[in-house]
């Protein structure tokens, strides 16, 4: 079998992900921008099982990924659980978060779904932001505990450097990749994107369209959970801000730009967004502007982001080459 | 107590009715483009900085600057309509996406020309007290009170008896019919866009005086606005004026019964529970399959 393009970018951005620390060892800045945008793609890979595969848009999902991110934090900083398990349960409250609004809400349709989502991360921010003695208020949770490290043998294996937390969430990350592949490939995923196609039709051809949103609901609340655990244990602070409906919007965004439906579309898409802007440093303080009209510009000319460009540019490519070989 | 309802009463009129003229413009957009302008608070922001610069560098004088500045707002408009929003008809994913592009654009770029830190503008309206039994409300509030309904007014006769504002109405409900009666839809959306962008122009130039003018003013009021649509029905123009002033006095009150940190809480859980229960809103028209 001829390797596809998708599986080649797959595998690049994996091996040069992986050997990032190495590449950029001395340059911590540019290590903690990638893992920022990592922190990013987690819960936009969450965002694509709903909006690139089921086709909902919530603009409600950061207030899914502070629910994970204060339990996880709350476990490690105050009980004192361990990492793995604090990031699980982390997850598992903001999929039971998911649960209790997508058993009401998921009626709903295409206009009224996204100002509901939208309504309850605002409700979910307030609560961040006024819950003085849980979350502590408008000021945040500070002093988080990186997760400990372990020794392998003589190998010492530690999360509390640059680039050791960034190996953490590039594991994370590649996980969360991991189940978004093997769920986008199974028969469930199919039937998300029967949903996405045509409601009507997946109904009659005996798809439980509601049992599957709910499902696909819970999975990218919890997805996004998991992200919001990564980006208060890097920041090493929850704060409210972190979880704003701005930043909802920023996820979508990122999807969109990246490419909704493709697997890497949330992982170009968070780098892109986090770290052009970051590196535009000619433009200085004129670079939110210029992301601005790149925005405009993909909604205009590019509706299947990054991905769908790439994707069609090498269409053309090809065919281009298939003339060619016939004229020559 | 009854001069704490009293108090609460006339400050949330008075937010209600910049909540108004958002929902307004956002209503307007919707009902007539099917198109959910988020961008539509950066808008009343730039009505805020307009009005400042025109107040203090060009008039002296608050009335011909909030002219002034509905007039460059109605302008950028028809610009954002016709480069913007019209390749994006019925495109509600990447209306989000240009939506963001633009909060960034014009957000950033006020916070290049005037600074980050938010300016303060007092006009004479601000200064000057009026006094109702034993409490004071500045004149600002009840300018705008009456600013507004007298903006609300003048939309509805417009809307109701002038040929542009039934062809507006026309468009709205159905846009292939109102092509074969001869109207030009592309200009309808222009008008559309217009007005909308002048009304939360209006609401900045109001609303800036009384508090600040910075970045992130519009913010709030665009969430509220949409709220109101929502909860009056989407695209009904009575439910926007019910919604807006309806959330303007409930989150005012409420801060009588609970902290004021949570009155966003309640204005949100009532939003939901409209979504819930009657998603077609106060004022909508049940249509099945469509909610």
């Amino acid at each position: 079998m001829k390797p596809s393009l998708p599986l080649i970018a797959a595998a690049t951005i994996l091996i040069f992900g992986a050997l990032a620390p190495v590449i950029f060892s001395g340059e911590p800045y540019v290590l903690y921008v990638l893992t920022l945008a990592l922190c990013y793609a987690i819960p936009v890979i969450g965002m694509n099982l709903l909006y690139g595969y089921t086709g909902l848009v919530s603009l409600g999902h950061m207030g899914f990924a502070g629910v994970g991110a204060y339990t996880t934090a709350l476990l490690m900083k105050s009980a004192g659980l361990p990492f793995v398990p604090a990031l699980l349960t982390g997850a598992a409250a903001a999929g039971f978060v998911g649960l209790l609004v997508g058993i009401p809400c998921l009626r709903l349709r295409s206009h009224f779904f996204i100002v509901v989502t939208l309504a309850v991360g605002m409700i979910l921010f307030t609560l961040f932001n006024n819950l003085d003695p849980i979350t502590g208020g408008a000021e945040g949770l500070p002093g988080i505990p990186r997760p400990q490290g372990f020794t392998l043998g003589s190998f010492v294996v530690e999360f509390r450097s640059v680039s050791g937390f960034y190996i953490l969430t590039f594991i994370i990350t590649a996980l969360v990749f991991g189940l978004q592949v093997l769920l986008v490939r199974s028969d469930f995923g199919r039937a998300l994107s029967s949903i996405r196609q045509d409601e009507t039709l997946a109904a009659a051809r005996g798809v439980n369209v509601f049992g599957h949103k709910l499902l696909a609901f819970v999975l990218s609340a919890a997805i996004a959970g998991v992200g919001g655990a990564m980006k208060v244990l890097f920041l090493r602070t929850a704060a409210p801000l972190s979880f704003e409906l701005q930043e909802s919007i920023n996820l979508i965004v990122m999807l969109i730009l990246g490419g909704a439906g493709y697997l890497i579309g949330p992982i170009v898409g968070a780098i892109t967004f986090v770290a052009l802007p970051e590196f535009l440093r000619a433009a200085a303080e004129m670079r939110l502007i210029f992301f601005g009209f790149t925005l405009l510009i993909v909604a205009r000319f590019a509706p299947r982001g990054i991905c769908g460009a790439v994707v069609a540019g090498t269409r053309i490519l090809s065919r281009k080459d298939k003339n060619l070989v016939r004229h020559s | 107590m009854a001069t704490a309802i009293f108090e609460q009463l006339i400050n949330g009129t008075m937010m209600g009715s910049i909540y108004v003229l958002m929902a307004l413009g956002m209503v307007l957009i919707y009902g007539v483009m099917h198109v959910l302008n988020f961008a539509h608070g950066v808008l009343f922001m730039t009505g805020g900085y307009l009005t400042h610069l025109f107040f203090f560098n060009l008039t002296g004088s608050y009335p011909l600057a909030i002219v002034l500045s509905i007039l460059t707002l109605a302008l950028i408009g028809v610009v954002l309509e016709g480069v913007i929003f019209r390749p994006l008809r019925d495109n509600l994913r990447m209306q989000i996406v240009a939506s963001v592009g633009l909060i960034l654009i014009i957000q950033n770029g006020v916070i290049q020309l005037w600074g980050p830190r938010a300016l303060q503008m007092r006009t004479s309206s601000v200064s000057s007290l009026v006094k109702v039994g034993q409490l004071s409300f500045t004149m600002q509030h009840f300018v705008i009170i009456a600013v507004v309904v007298s903006a609300v007014t003048a939309l509805y006769l417009f809307l109701t008896f002038t040929r542009l504002g039934t062809a507006m109405r026309a468009t709205s409900q159905h846009p292939e019919a109102a092509i074969v009666v001869g109207i030009n839809p592309n200009r309808i959306y222009a008008l559309t866009f217009m007005i909308a962008c002048a009304l939360a122009g209006l609401g900045g130039a109001l609303l800036g005086p009384l508090f600040l003018i910075f970045p992130q003013m519009g913010d709030a009021p665009m969430l509220k606005a949409l709220s109101a649509i929502v909860i009056g029905g989407m695209g009904s123009i009575p439910g926007a004026i019910v919604g807006g002033f309806g959330i303007g006095v409930v989150e005012s009150l409420s801060t009588l019964v609970i902290p004021s940190d949570y009155r966003d809480t309640i204005v949100f859980a009532i939003l939901i529970l409209m979504l819930l229960l009657r998603p077609w809103g106060l004022f909508g028209v049940r249509v099945r399959g469509e909610h």
